[in-house]
């Protein structure tokens, strides 16, 4: 039986999915970096990383890491402030302040 | 007068049912009438052999929650012409509890996690030669939380409550509040202690499905967070 998805259970889903992806890339970084001993193998490694494909990945990785972080805000607002009587406008404001972060995020990464 | 199509779960075991289906009816009825009024003409005019729970009709007796397009209301309080589409009405039990026939649920577990949090005042002094005075500050922080009807439309609208079937959820938890926050009280510390183990307050993650769904528009996840700063605040 499916049941309608409101403002809140959109965040959630969207909380626990980034919450999941960031598991995720943290254990491909740690395992990455952990054959990298010294600085020649660090920077061979690191070219790989250097074109667009990987930039916008990363960009993407700071959506992630920038609304996972920043819901994590609301929801700390909502359990130990008074949070939960205006936590739809919380998350109109992480939406509006995860964009404009993504935003200039990009343009630091790309100009 | 609009033409308004039905579906309706359909599911009795005692008859041999082994999965549910759903049934249409078309039924005529004016925008302002409920949605319970639908069931009533089903039942009383197209079959007969229809379950569900009313009582008063009125918003009170908490009877008639159940899920209607997909969210879960009071049949009694739920206008045909506030439904994004009045002419197509979707009506299902509510949600995780086990189905008696059509949307009758059984409600025990239901009631056995609001027993748990012992939803009464406890008094361990003596009562004092009148009654026990509450000032109008002190009723005013247990107001909202003491307009639920128990109808349990917000614990059956809980997704940890549908995963994990042990969590107390939004009904035990607000009744705990009720009763831990009123001044006249003095059973708070053993109703936290029950509130604070695994499948208590800590299993409320904030989706706000048991506000969205209260027909009495309690703040639901509101009164957990007072819980939840009541219990990392307190004294050892």
């Amino acid at each position: 039986m499916r049941y309608v998805k409101h403002y809140g259970t959109w965040a959630y889903i969207l909380h626990r999915l980034t919450g999941l992806a960031l598991t995720g890339y943290i254990l491909i970084h740690i395992y990455l970096i952990s054959g990298v001993h010294d600085r020649v193998s660090f920077q061979e490694e690191m070219a790989i990383f250097n074109n667009p494909i990987f930039k916008l990945l990363e960009w993407s990785l700071f959506s992630i890491v920038i609304f996972h972080a920043l819901n994590g805000i609301r929801i700390f607002i909502i359990d130990y402030f008074n949070g939960a009587r205006y936590h739809k406008q919380l998350l109109t404001g992480v939406w509006i302040l995860s964009i404009v972060l993504f935003g200039a995020m990009g343009l630091i990464m790309f100009t | 007068m609009i033409q308004v199509k039905v579906k309706v779960y359909r599911f009795n075991p005692e008859k041999g049912d082994k999965k549910p289906h759903y049934d249409e009816f078309t039924v005529e009825a004016d925008p302002t009438e409920k949605v319970l009024d639908l069931l009533h003409k089903i039942k009383w005019e197209q079959d007969g052999t229809l379950a569900f729970r009313r009582s008063c009709a009125h918003g009170i007796c908490g009877s008639c929650a159940m899920k209607i397009n997909g969210q879960n209301r009071l049949a009694c309080e739920t206008n045909l012409k506030n439904l994004k589409d009045p002419t197509r009405v979707t009506i299902e039990p509510l949600q995780s509890l086990p189905v008696i026939k059509d949307l009758v649920v059984d409600m025990s577990d239901f009631f056995k996690k609001y027993e748990i949090v012992k939803p009464y005042l406890i008094a361990k002094t003596p009562p004092p030669s009148a009654e026990r005075y509450q000032s109008v500050e002190d009723r005013q922080l247990i107001d909202e939380s003491t307009k639920c009807i128990l109808c349990g439309a917000c614990s059956t609208s809980c997704p940890s409550n549908w995963k994990n079937p042990n969590f107390l959820g939004p009904a035990a938890l607000l009744k705990a509040f009720r009763y831990s926050f009123d001044s006249r009280d003095e059973g708070a510390a053993e109703r936290l202690d029950i509130v604070d183990q695994n499948d208590g307050v800590w299993r409320c993650h904030t989706i706000f499905n048991c506000v969205e769904a209260c027909p009495k528009e309690i703040n639901i996840t509101w009164h957990i967070s007072e819980l939840k700063k009541r219990l990392v605040s307190r004294d050892y």
